[in-house]
Formats: structure tokens, sequence, C-alpha cells
């Protein structure tokens, strides 16, 4: 078969714009939306913590119930819908996703009671590690690169604040930077990921 | 010698293989989703996809989820292996006219 290269040229330029176009319905799925909102909760509940420090229970049990109860609605809508894409065995894993963040957050507050923290900020540490350890894994089971680099990026900054910024910034440096990431990641996954 | 492929040429299969490839391995694309990403018709989208898959170059899977019938499609590895080749050698053409 002799095709002229006008006409290779053309389809390769279909090809990229039909890889682009798949590649779009992946991003623009569920996970950038919840990315988005956990990274507006990270901001908002860090900025809080650190102007109305005498509220920090309230600000992060309020914020956080809010986003585990519309990340589980969520999750169950798409669930039901089903994702535009499939990875095998992927209708039992929803259920076994939800168990191992249940277990995760069990084992956290196991752990805590074990490991007594001296302060806040050693509790949000650990907290914000382990919750990035879910990302990590979850990265690498589903060969989602995103939240495996994700994970990985805000265990690193989270280390840096704990241990390199003062006390009294933990949190103003842990807003932009560790919600920042988490947030960023969602909008870049949904609106310019190609 | 990369050889361009006469099944996989075809314009509509050549996107079908191109949006399947840019999954990973094992991964499955819904057919509904797959029509509105390549802006295609039941009927059309289906011939083509049958064609591949009668060449081995895509698996099709009917099932079930939440009670309503669903059908997903991969690329297959002998299908992956196609694509590479055919987009292989359509640079070639390309590199080969440039000198």
């Amino acid at each position: 078969m002799d095709i002229s290269k006008e006409e290779a040229q053309g389809s390769l330029e279909q090809v990229q714009s039909a890889a682009d176009r798949t590649r779009k319905t992946i991003a623009s799925s569920y996970d950038s939306y919840l990315l988005i909102m956990w990274g507006l909760i990270w901001i908002v509940a860090f900025l809080g913590t650190h102007f109305f420090l005498a509220w920090v229970w309230q600000i992060w049990i309020s914020l956080c119930g809010i986003g585990l109860i519309v990340t589980f609605l969520v999750s169950w809508q798409q669930f039901r819908k089903a994702k535009p894409i499939k990875i095998p065995a992927s209708e039992k894993i929803g259920w076994r996703i939800f168990l191992f963040w249940s277990l995760l957050f069990a084992y956290m507050f196991i752990w805590l009671s074990i490991l007594r923290p001296r302060h806040g900020i050693q509790i949000n540490a650990f907290m914000c590690t382990t919750i990035m350890f879910a990302y990590v894994v979850t990265g690498l089971w589903f060969r989602s690169y995103h939240m495996l680099w994700l994970g990985i990026a805000v265990t690193c900054i989270t280390l840096v604040g704990f241990y390199l910024i003062p006390t009294d910034y933990y949190c103003l440096w842990m807003a932009p930077t560790g919600g920042g990431a988490i947030l960023g990641t969602g909008l870049y996954t949904r609106f310019f990921w190609k | 010698m990369a050889q361009l492929d006469n099944i996989i040429h075809q314009t509509v299969r050549l996107q079908i293989m191109s949006a399947l490839v840019a999954l990973d391995p094992g991964e499955q694309v819904d057919f509904v989703y797959m029509r509105k990403i390549l802006n295609l018709t039941d009927g059309n989208l289906g011939a083509h996809l049958t064609k591949l898959e009668n060449a081995g170059y895509v698996k099709i899977e009917k099932t079930f989820i939440a009670r309503k019938p669903r059908t997903f499609v991969n690329a297959t590895g002998k299908g992956r292996d196609a694509f590479d080749e055919h987009i292989a050698a359509l640079k070639k053409i390309i590199e080969g006219s440039k000198k």
C-alpha cells in the first residue's frame, strides 16, 4: 500500500487527536473534581487553623466531614454509572478501596493512641503523610501516575514543613504548598491534561 | 521494515486504535464513550470494531453493570504491535520524503 507524505501526515494528526480526546475523557472523570475539593479543604483548613487556632478541631472535623460525605456520594454515584474507562475487576475494587480507606483511618487513630504525639503539628503531619501514603498506594494500584507523584510530592512538602518550617508558620506553609499541590493537580487533570 | 497495515489505515479504524492504544494495557473503554469521543454512530463504530476484532486487534466484552448491559473494548497485544508498526511506517514515509 503506497500513500503520499501528506496522507501520512494527516493520519498521524488523526492519531494524535484521537489519543488526546481519549486522555481528556480520563482526566475529566470524577477524580479531578475530588482532588479540587480536597485541595480547597486543605487550603481553608490550614489557613483557618493558623488564624483561628482555638477552633482547630471544629475546623478540621467539619471540613473533612463534608469532604468525606461528598467523596462517598460522588464515588457511589460513579460506581453505579460506571466510568468510561474500566480497569479489570474494577467493580470489585470499588468496595475494596472504600474498605482500604476506612481501615486506614481506623489504624491512623490506633497509631495515634499508641504513639501519643506531643503537639498538634505532629498529629497533623502524621495524618497528612498517612493520607499521602494512601495516594501513593492507590496510584501504584491503578497506574494513576499523577496520584502517585502527588502523594510523594505532598509527603515531601509535609516533611519540609515539619522539620524545617518554624512551628508558628507550619499551617501557612501547608496551605498553599500541600493544599495547592492537590488543588493544582485536580485543576490540571481536569482542564489541561491532554 | 515497518509496513502500513491495510486494516488499521482506514480513517475510523485508525482513530479507534489510537484511542485504545492511548489507554494502559488491560484498560477498557466503554462503547458509548468511544462513540462520543470519535463522533460516530452505533452502527459505524460497531462495524469497524468487528473488523478489528476479526483481525485480532481488539477485544470486545459485553457485560452488565448495575443491571444495565455495557460493552467495553480494549486493544490486544497483537493490535498494539500492529498499531505501533503502522505508526512507524507512517513516520518513515514522512521522513523519507524530507530527504
